[in-house]
């Protein structure tokens, strides 16, 4: 490889740095709170080694939680239960901070034309592109360091914990390295991005589908996740493996700097093509925001069908996984438990996870409206004869009706494979799906209802699909009250399957529906538009 | 005919953004028909008038008349009688040109086809490239031709020639007398004084969020001073004595000085008396005027005193 000259990047990086810290605190805060969070609650919740053997149980027996967080191999320790808790899932956000400061440093500048004035200066090619990794490299490294000390003041032993943060730093590494290809390849930000980001979420759900089911040796392997799984912070402590994640990193660069020297500035390796001279069924306002959101659409509902295969393989094995469980094998011999049980609660466990990812697409919509706003794209509508609650609607209803979509194929694919597995009629597998639907709306309606009133604080729209997550799928692991659990719109989620289900959750969801809705319209015909 | 029938009409207009004093006070008013030029620098607050017009930011105080309704209440009713021209044109990188226009058109309540077509080919547009690959004056062409296309009474243009080539700032103007002789008014946001010059029946200088100065380019210069310019046979030995003229020089045989337009006997008096073989007297151009109200000159280095 010929030597790579960084002519400006000291002058532009501190710049860059100052610029980019605010979007790049959160992350680093959030995902180093998560691993302190664990030890702490593991500390003050499980007390007494029963519960702990109890908490391994319930573990086991719900296949549904080795797949979002991978398999548990020690429950006893805090340490162990942070890394079962903490690990993937913080790998997981490490990488997607990581795609995403390199995007908006290299890719999203070049597109909105800032990049064209440094370009323009004392400057060599590739020192843009080394700048927003170097910045990528910062942030992993703060986030290993912060994570490190923070949950060791929480009380976590500090090699375990050393290897835990490092697996944060090698993913936030890879996926950098990952984003600077991408970034190459896409003819914008948005299609880099969405590129890259396509490509950790199907590498999480492949490595989740792996540790859920009962798989070979070496399918663990097959994945950078699964790699950074080996590093087994607490039970090994193996760096074998974050060596591997660290040559993954530097190959990936210096493919991207290759690719970057064959790059046109501003253009992908796919050129544009001319389009029609007049103007078709965008031309009105929902054909324009169907338009302008089909892009993501379309790719979230081709993700809910691999989402609703996975999902769906992963039930059909609910049995054969707790076999392999010794003690559970014998809870179910007991007759302690059903394997119907099982699988119903595995399925309204991944059913509620799929609430709340198909909420991210409606969320995304909601997102956009502003996006636009900023981009003084909504002005000239809204200067024609188009109302402000008319815009507004024409956003809300699809990002409603997208998010339903993408839950109701999820939940077809789920009924038809995992059906007759559990002594449940496809209708009520199917039935659960659309009944969770009201939940993941809600959380839609809080992003639009941000959005549409105080912008400023929209970050409330992406806080309430981590809360959700932690209070549907964690909050009972912890043993949380009721009515903090309740928080959480999908724990008013009726049970369909149950032979009297209780209704009343649901006139809760309309009720905080209507009001998050009404917010948001409210809101948008007082605010000033940016 | 209601020839004196305000389209536009603005008392005391104020808005902040959090402690930003954007607009202390505007006053500005439109009547129908005319081509209102609205003159000042980058950050005057041209733009935030317009938009409060537009009904997208709300007033803080004063009143604020758009034929006839409140921007801020009647957008939809208004909105079908208006075209604007944003100063900043953000085109949707994935929709062509055409799909723009068309876009922009029907949200309108529609546009004239034959219009359209022809001032898709005035302005040599190429409607079929996507809104990214625009240049800039390619991009505000976009906007153009969607506004001018339109069947409405008044047009809201903020800056609309920005980024355009002579060629096409020639079409523009042609277009916008065209527009003017169907009846039509317009508000021209501009910092380009030879535009506001072709083109305005009337002028509004804003500055600082205030407008400043409001008139026809006639009234505006009989405000101002003239240049004279004099070639005479006979110099005088000293100038000074002239209280008419303002700024005066004499190098040699020619003399120069700015004077009021009441003084302008006056100061024919004088000079003829030292025989004058050459005169020219030039009217205040927009540039002196708006120059004034900046107090540029008296800024500038080495500038004549």
């Amino acid at each position: 490889m010929t030597r790579v000259r960084m002519t400006g990047g000291r002058a532009l990086l501190p710049v860059a740095l100052h610029q980019d810290a605010r979007n790049i605190a959160p992350w680093v805060a959030l995902i180093s709170v998560l691993s302190a969070s664990s030890v702490l609650g593991y500390r003050l919740v499980f007390t007494d080694p029963a519960e702990a053997v109890a908490l391994g149980r319930t573990v086991a027996a719900n296949p549904a939680l080795a797949l979002i967080f991978g398999p548990a191999r020690d429950l006893m320790t805090a340490e162990g239960f942070n890394t079962w808790r903490a690990g993937m899932l913080g790998a997981f956000f490490a990488g997607l901070m990581a795609i995403l400061i390199v995007v908006r440093n290299s890719r999203a500048d070049e597109d909105s034309g800032q990049a064209e004035l440094l370009a323009s200066s004392v400057m060599s090619r590739p020192t843009r592109l080394g700048v927003a990794v170097a910045m990528a490299v910062i942030a992993a490294t703060l986030l290993g360091l912060l994570s490190w000390v923070l949950t060791m003041i929480f009380g976590g032993d500090p090699t375990d914990t050393l290897f835990l943060s490092l697996t944060f730093a090698a993913s936030a590494l890879m996926f950098a390295g990952l984003a600077a290809v991408t970034a190459q390849v896409g003819s914008d930000a948005r299609s880099a991005s969405t590129l890259a980001i396509g490509i950790l979420g199907s590498l999480f759900v492949l490595r989740g589908y792996i540790d859920a089911v009962d798989s070979p040796e070496w399918a663990t392997w097959v994945t950078p996740f699964g790699w950074l799984e080996h590093v087994a912070p607490a039970t090994e402590n193996n760096p074998w493996p974050l060596l591997l994640a660290l040559t993954t990193f530097v190959a990936l660069m210096a493919y991207a700097f290759w690719l970057q020297a064959r790059r046109d500035f501003g253009q992908g390796l796919i050129a544009p093509k001319r389009g029609p001279a007049r103007g078709g069924w965008e031309s009105t306002l929902p054909g324009l925001v169907t338009r302008l959101n089909a892009g993501s659409l379309i790719t979230w509902l081709l993700a809910f069908v691999v989402l609703g295969f996975v999902f769906g393989f992963v039930a059909t094995a609910v049995g054969e996984v707790l076999q392999a469980n010794p003690a559970m094998a014998q809870a179910l011999a007991g007759g302690a438990v059903t394997e119907a049980d099982l699988t119903a609660q595995f399925l309204s466990t991944v059913l509620s996870l799929a609430g709340i990812i198909a909420a991210i697409s409606g969320v995304q919509v909601a997102m956009r409206i502003y996006a636009e706003e900023r981009n003084d794209r909504v002005d000239p509508l809204l200067a024609g004869s188009v109302t402000r609650p008319a815009y507004f609607s024409a956003n809300a209803v699809l990002a409603l009706a997208g998010s339903a979509l993408a839950l109701l194929i999820a939940g077809s694919v789920i009924a038809t494979l995992a059906s007759d597995q559990a002594d449940l009629g496809w209708g009520q597998v199917f039935g659960q799906a659309a009944a969770t639907i009201p939940a993941t709306w809600v959380l839609v309606a809080l992003a639009l209802a941000a959005i549409g009133a105080r912008p400023e604080v929209r970050l409330v729209g992406w806080l309430g699909l981590v809360a959700s997550f932690a209070l549907t799928i964690l909050g009972p692991l912890f043993r949380i009250w009721d009515w903090i659990l309740g928080i959480s719109p999908f724990w008013h989620v009726p049970n369909v399957t149950a032979a009297a289900p209780d209704w009343s959750g649901m006139a809760w969801l309309a009720l905080a529906l209507a009001v998050l809705t009404a917010i948001g319209f409210v809101g948008f015909r007082r605010r000033d538009i940016v | 005919m209601s020839g004196h029938e305000d389209v536009i009409r603005v008392d005391g207009l104020v808005k902040s953004y959090g402690a930003f004093l954007a607009l202390d006070g505007v006053d500005l008013q439109v009547t129908r028909g005319e081509v209102h030029a609205f003159l000042g620098p980058n950050g005057a607050g041209k733009s935030t008038t317009i938009r409060v017009l537009l009904g997208l930011l709300r007033a803080d105080a004063g009143e604020v008349s758009l034929l006839g309704g409140d921007p801020w209440r009647d957008v939809e009713a208004l909105h079908q009688r208006l075209a604007y021209v944003p100063g900043d044109v953000s085109l949707w990188p994935g929709l062509t040109g055409g799909q723009a226009i068309d876009l922009l058109g029907r949200l309108r309540g529609g546009l004239d086809e034959q219009r359209r077509a022809r001032l898709v080919e005035r302005f040599e547009l190429d409607p079929t490239k996507r809104g990214r690959q625009y240049s800039k004056g390619n991009k505000q062409k976009v906007a153009i031709v969607a506004a001018l296309a339109s069947d409405v009474e008044l047009l809201l243009l903020d800056e609309p020639t920005s980024g355009l080539d002579p060629l096409m700032e020639a079409v523009f103007q042609e277009e916008i007398l065209y527009e003017k002789s169907r009846g039509r008014s317009v508000l021209l946001s501009s910092h380009i004084l030879s535009e506001a010059e072709a083109l305005a029946d009337r002028v509004s200088i804003i500055r600082d969020g205030k407008v400043v100065e409001t008139g026809t380019l006639q009234q505006l210069r009989h405000n101002a001073r003239s240049t004279i310019l004099a070639t005479l046979a006979d110099p005088p030995t000293d100038v000074a004595t002239w209280s008419f003229a303002h700024d005066a020089r004499l190098e040699g045989s020619t003399f120069t000085a700015s004077i009021e337009d009441r003084d302008l006997n006056e100061a024919l008096a004088a000079l003829s008396a030292h025989g004058i073989t050459a005169l020219t007297v030039n009217p205040p151009s927009l540039e002196d005027l708006f120059l004034r109200h900046y107090d540029l000159d008296a800024d500038k280095p080495g500038s004549p005193t």
